[in-house]
């Protein structure tokens, strides 16, 4: 059965258009113009209805141990309060997902994941407990998630009571509009702002508090149609596009993640330490088509007339007024930044040429003063 | 008379306009275009080129997704609208006026292909 966040409401009154996405009943767009909400991200501020996400808090005296065992990244090094990009790969090094994780306490952490892969996650997580003293508890029906993303999103939080003296990446227990909530300095757009974790019960008073305040800053309900064009702009990864159980996070371009000096044992670490060293079988690329066609998702790409890959994500990138696209190709040295490749589009090759990640320079790295 | 109690439309939401000279003009309904939302690309076919009714003639893309249009009836492309494959976004403006898409001239077999094509009011009811 298809699940409704508990907003719902608030959508079906504001007029959005729904589709069902990751088992949920969901906003892709309020207006008829994607293209116009995500101006309104890129210029002013959106308001994002997030609560699909899974939430799941790791607690317990063998937490830090416990997550290290299950992600690249060290958890030894992350400290009070503060965020971490995340993978969780398989044995193979192939990513069952990708996530963040939070420190929210010397032995309490939690994990926000894709809603796509709650199932898998919290089963794969069970199935490494291995008698380790941790309490896995999943917690994602009780809270909802609303991001407030955009250059004026830190005005508009200020505005609503929310100290925003907080640096990107981080978390603090804080209040909005008088709402206590969980405060996260995230997003997946490549702009500055907030993911605001609230109890379910007050979800609805904060969304449309967040509204009204946000008027005068341009606020608009912002649908998933436009998320997808903002985080492929950013090019950040989408779960089931561009990432899957059979990719690994350095085949998907998430080295920088992975630290290379951890010394715990965790799935997946050698296949990922080999490749680390020595590439992967397959490597992401971001492509900008030369003329006015589209690559779309599962669109074959062509180099030298041989065909190396696939396109995972594409659409028209409104800020760039161009066609963009992440696709997986050969490791090849020649398929580098500046070479041209083609996309097959409805039985003609198009050329597009290999461009630097991101597309749009993500204004997202922020110190709170 | 206004536009729509002139045109005829399909199932796949193209839509049908009698020229009453032998030739009929081929578009999408408003209703597609609005389900679209901001279109950002479309592709014609060349002049001269035939199409079987069903067939695929055309492309359009929105910012989420690529759509064929199909030949509400068989026939020949006469004529395509040019400046719109150049500014496809005005299509989210009007589709008769400006967004038309191909004219056709059409085979003997015409009137009994029409008869599969619905009134705008019947169309509109059976998307609603």
């Amino acid at each position: 059965m298809t699940k409704e966040t508990y907003l719902h409401e608030k959508h079906v009154a504001l007029n959005a258009k729904m589709v069902d996405f990751a088992g949920w009943h969901m906003p892709v767009q309020y207006t008829t113009s994607i293209i116009e909400e995500h101006n309104t991200v890129r210029n002013a501020v959106g308001l994002f209805d997030v609560s699909h996400m899974g939430e799941v808090f790791v607690s317990g005296k063998d937490a830090l141990k416990f997550l290290n065992s299950v992600v690249p990244q060290d958890i030894s090094k992350l400290a009070y309060e503060k965020a971490v990009y995340c993978q969780l790969p398989n044995k193979d090094g192939g990513l069952i997902d990708d996530l963040i994780i939070y420190k929210l306490g010397i032995t309490e952490y939690l994990i926000i994941c894709n809603a796509s892969r709650l199932d898998e996650d919290l089963n794969w997580l069970v199935r490494n407990k291995r008698g380790l003293d941790v309490k896995i508890d999943n917690q994602s029906h009780n809270f909802s998630l609303l991001a407030i993303q955009g250059p004026k999103a830190a005005e508009l939080m200020q505005k609503m009571g929310l100290k925003t003296n907080q640096d990107s990446f981080t978390i603090k227990t804080g209040e909005v509009a008088g709402i206590k909530v969980l405060a996260s300095r995230t997003g997946y757009t490549g702009e500055d702002g907030w993911e605001i974790l609230v109890e379910n019960e007050f979800s609805e008073y904060l969304w449309d508090k967040i509204l009204e305040a946000g008027a005068e800053f341009g606020i608009k309900p912002i649908g998933l149609g436009a998320r997808d064009t903002l985080r492929l702009e950013a090019a950040l990864h989408l779960y089931g596009n561009d990432l899957d159980e059979k990719t690994t996070p350095v085949e998907a371009g998430l080295s920088w993640s992975i630290p290379k000096d951890k010394e715990e044992d965790y799935n997946g670490k050698a296949v990922i330490m080999e490749q680390l060293a020595n590439g992967g079988t397959k490597k992401l690329i971001a492509l900008k088509m030369l003329d006015k066609s589209i690559a779309r998702h599962e669109y074959e790409v062509y180099f030298n007339g041989e065909k190396v890959g696939h396109v995972t994500s594409g659409a028209p990138s409104p800020t760039l007024g161009a066609n963009i696209a992440l696709a997986y190709v050969k490791n090849l040295n020649e398929i580098c930044t500046g070479a041209t490749v083609q996309v097959m589009i409805r039985e003609k090759l198009h050329d597009a040429v290999v461009v630097k990640k991101p597309f749009v320079s993500k204004r997202n790295k922020v110190k709170g003063e | 008379m206004g536009i729509t109690e002139k045109i005829l439309c399909s199932s796949t939401h193209e839509y049908l306009l009698d020229n009453e000279n032998g030739t009929f003009t081929i578009g999408l309904t408003d209703y597609a275009v609005e389900q679209l939302g901001d279109i950002v690309f479309l592709e014609l076919p060349e002049v001269g080129s035939e199409y079987k009714k069903g067939e695929s003639f055309a492309a359009i893309e929105s910012v989420k997704a690529a759509s064929e249009i199909y030949m509400p009836i068989s026939g020949k492309i006469l004529e395509i609208n040019e400046p719109l494959v150049e500014t496809p976004e005005e299509l989210n403006q009007d589709v008769y006026e400006n967004g038309w898409l191909v004219k056709v001239e059409a085979t003997a077999d015409a009137a009994t292909e029409m008869n599969d094509l619905m009134e705008y009011e019947d169309y509109k009811e059976s998307v609603h």
